[in-house]
């Protein structure tokens, strides 16, 4: 008791200088809290970026080759005003009105016809690796997954007028395996998601950013190259992200890639869970081993090839933010220091006939250090509350990031336009994927951690405590007859 | 009983060694008042420390009721001081941030007494130097001769076997003085102190039953004119 009353009546009589040491430490707290919760959230925009593409528990997604260009004979079907092909081209008529050309040089006008063309940006693995793959050591789960783009084109009937193209992303779902994927990072908004009864039924969930602009909802029909799927469901992908517009049954979207280089009986993405974060190197090794064609990546090889701004703002928190707190803390911890010094200056009288009357060095030490401990105490409350405020103040003034996403292993990439286009007869249209990339919005939140919070009251109080350490040295150190000697 | 045989206490001053004490023989039986005087800087407040147990000696051996206090260790010593030695000093050396009673307090802190019977025995050394109601005052609200009344009960609440006062009177006034030197005496003829009184002031040092005066860190012993006399 004695103990609280000495130091709140030091604390209080030295109340300016016990304030500027406080505030010192709350400015270090602070700036290290919020670029803390601006590296927090930073690292999450990255994370919600990565996991729109590739789901919340995938850990190593493995992809097909870069398909090959189609052969001649390939699968094409026609309707009175629409085509679907995989085998044509665009190129300027004789008027220089475009007319669509098949690789056997027959060539007719594009005028009012709509072309249906569905891609797959990398090329069939085999179903049974997908077993294989799971089987690996150090292997949780796998899944195989399709991915496809639709891409649409209309041209006007005028035939001068400019085509006018769309395309959606389809993503076909393990629906066994709901837990990996792009769509086990999405949160159902109405309706409801696969169940494992769906395998093979003509349903699709569609992204609520897809569905508000085709005005799609539960119980709608959706048209994907020809194919009918009634929408039983509706998600929500984490912000900043590029997620797939429509995911359907596996085995469906294997029948729609008939159109697509047939990956019937195959996939061309796996989406593979390792047993720990200590074992992705060794699973990316072993499925190189086991698919020496394909695209191995992780997560972490994914987001290091993220750039924009969003890898900017990651830099500056990471970098510059963390020096910046280091280096007003060192600032903050060498005031407290040398305002304690001070303090203990000022008070030899004291101490020497505190020592003089009995109290033993460590009794004195442990006021000092108490007293330090509250000063750090109170720099933590400080500093954690300017921690929110620099937080906020971020949230509020940050401008939103964007982040590009390269798409080398079975990121959805949302070219619009690139499908279809002047271009060589018998080429394959821009496939969107491999070797492509997009760029997203990253709004940009920080947040402040329970963990940001505690490395700041330890912080704080580490400062006090060093404070306090150096003034009870020279306590310690103090001969009560010369403490004495120096007043009298 | 302090026994001091042969104590030289030497001191560095730059490149000069400064005899502080010089083989003093001196022996103060228990209950006794000694007076010591003598100029500024010839020992006076050095003896003091060494009797505190607050220095040692570089020669010879200071011993307190056969305690060789040079020979303790540091603990050794603070625990001595905590339980047996009582100091009173010329510029009170109160805690300007506690109030009177916590003052007080501070000297049965290192010796874990707590509760009621702290609280009573602070009670006691305030109203036995006429600060009953003073109690919660700060130093700073207290004239000098106040703050050296509650330095002396700060000494006393311990019921320590010495009370060794450095100048006690050297900041008041007179009329103060006569007053502090008057509580002194009594304290001691009630108690039995063993009481070291270090004062320029010859009229004080009269009081005791022995003056000893300082020169050149030799101590002469003389007889004073008894307790009980009228200062002056």
């Amino acid at each position: 008791m004695f103990f609280v009353t000495y130091l709140r009546r030091e604390l209080r009589r030295r109340m300016r200088q016990a304030i500027v040491i406080a505030l010192g430490l709350a400015l270090g707290v602070g700036l290290v809290v919020t670029v803390a919760a601006a590296s927090a959230g930073v690292k999450k925009a990255q994370s919600g970026v990565l996991s729109a593409l590739y789901g919340v528990g995938t850990e190593v997604t493995v992809t097909g080759p870069a398909p090959s260009p189609p052969k001649p004979d390939s699968t094409s079907k026609n309707s009175q005003n629409s085509s679907n092909q995989n085998n044509f081209g665009i190129e300027p008529g004789p008027n220089g009105e475009p007319e669509i050309c098949t690789s056997n040089g027959k060539c007719t006008s594009a005028a009012g016809k709509t072309i249906d063309q569905l891609t797959a940006p990398y090329s069939g693995i085999s179903a049974s690796k997908v077993a294989e793959a799971g089987r690996l050591p150090a292997v949780t789960t796998a899944a195989g997954g399709i991915t496809l783009t639709d891409n649409t084109t209309t041209f006007g009937r005028s035939g001068n007028s400019l085509p006018q193209p769309s395309s959606f992303t389809v993503d076909g779902v393990d629906t066994s395996k709901p837990s990996l994927g792009p769509l086990s990072s999405a949160s159902l908004t109405s309706g409801h998601s696969f169940t494992a009864a769906d395998a093979d039924a003509g349903v699709a969930v569609v992204d609520s950013g897809y569905a508000t602009s085709k005005n799609l909802k539960a119980g709608s029909v959706l048209t994907i190259d020809q194919a009918k799927f009634t929408v039983i469901g509706v998600v929500r992908q984490p912000q900043a992200s590029s997620p797939p517009d429509v995911y359907v049954p596996l085995a469906r979207a294997q029948a729609l890639s008939l159109y697509a280089g047939s990956l019937n009986g195959e996939v061309n993405t796996i989406y593979v869970t390792a047993a720990s974060a200590a074992d992705i190197p060794a699973v990316q090794h072993e499925i190189a081993r086991l698919l020496p064609h394909a695209t191995v990546t992780s997560e972490a090889s994914l987001a290091s090839e993220v750039t924009g701004s969003v890898t900017s703002a990651a830099k500056l928190a990471n970098d510059l933010g963390k020096w910046l707190a280091v280096l007003v803390l060192i600032a903050a911890f060498a005031v407290a220091s040398l305002l304690t010094m001070a303090a203990v200056a000022r008070r030899v009288a004291e101490f020497g006939t505190l020592k003089a009357i009995g109290w033993r060095t460590r009794r004195i030490v442990a006021q000092v250090l108490g007293e330090s401990v509250a000063m750090g105490i109170l720099g933590a409350a400080a500093g954690v509350g300017l921690g929110f405020a620099g937080a906020a103040i971020i949230s509020a003034v940050a401008p939103t990031l964007s982040a590009t996403v390269p798409a080398p292993s079975g990121a959805f990439s949302m070219v619009a336009g690139q499908a279809v286009g002047p271009g060589p007869a018998g080429g394959v249209p821009h496939s969107p994927g491999a070797g492509s990339s997009h760029v997203v919005a990253v709004p940009l939140h920080p947040s402040v951690t329970v963990a940001a919070i505690v490395l700041a009251a330890i912080l704080a109080v580490a400062g006090g405590l060093l404070a306090g350490s150096l003034g009870s040295w020279r306590i310690a150190r103090l001969r009560p007859a010369d403490a004495l000697s120096r007043v009298a | 009983m302090y026994t001091l045989t042969g104590v030289t206490k030497l001191y560095q001053k730059g490149r000069h060694t400064v005899r502080a004490v010089n083989g003093l023989d001196l022996t103060i039986e228990d209950g006794e008042w000694l007076a010591v005087q003598g100029r500024t800087g010839h020992g006076k407040s050095t003896l003091l420390n060494l009797l505190g147990g607050l220095d040692r000696p570089t020669e010879g051996t200071v011993e307190l009721d056969g305690t060789d206090l040079g020979a303790q260790a540091e603990t050794q010593l603070t625990r001595l001081r905590a339980q047996l030695i009582g100091f009173v000093f010329q510029t009170f050396n109160l805690i300007p941030t506690l109030s009177a009673a916590e003052n007080v307090e501070t000297a049965l802190i290192p010796l874990g007494i707590s509760g009621a019977g702290r609280r009573a025995r602070i009670a006691a050394a305030l109203n036995a130097v006429g600060l009953a109601d003073r109690a919660g005052h700060l130093p700073s609200e207290l004239s000098g001769g106040q703050q050296q009344r509650v330095a002396i009960a700060r000494a006393l609440v311990k019921e320590p076997k010495v009370l060794l006062a450095d100048e006690p009177t050297g900041n008041l006034d007179t009329d103060t003085r006569d007053d502090i030197i008057a509580l002194l005496e009594q304290l001691w003829r009630e108690r039995g102190l063993t009481l070291v009184l270090v004062t320029h002031d010859t009229s004080i040092a009269r009081r005791a039953q022995h003056i000893g005066i300082m020169n050149e860190g030799r101590l002469t012993i003389h007889q004073g004119t008894a307790p009980g006399q009228p200062i002056g």
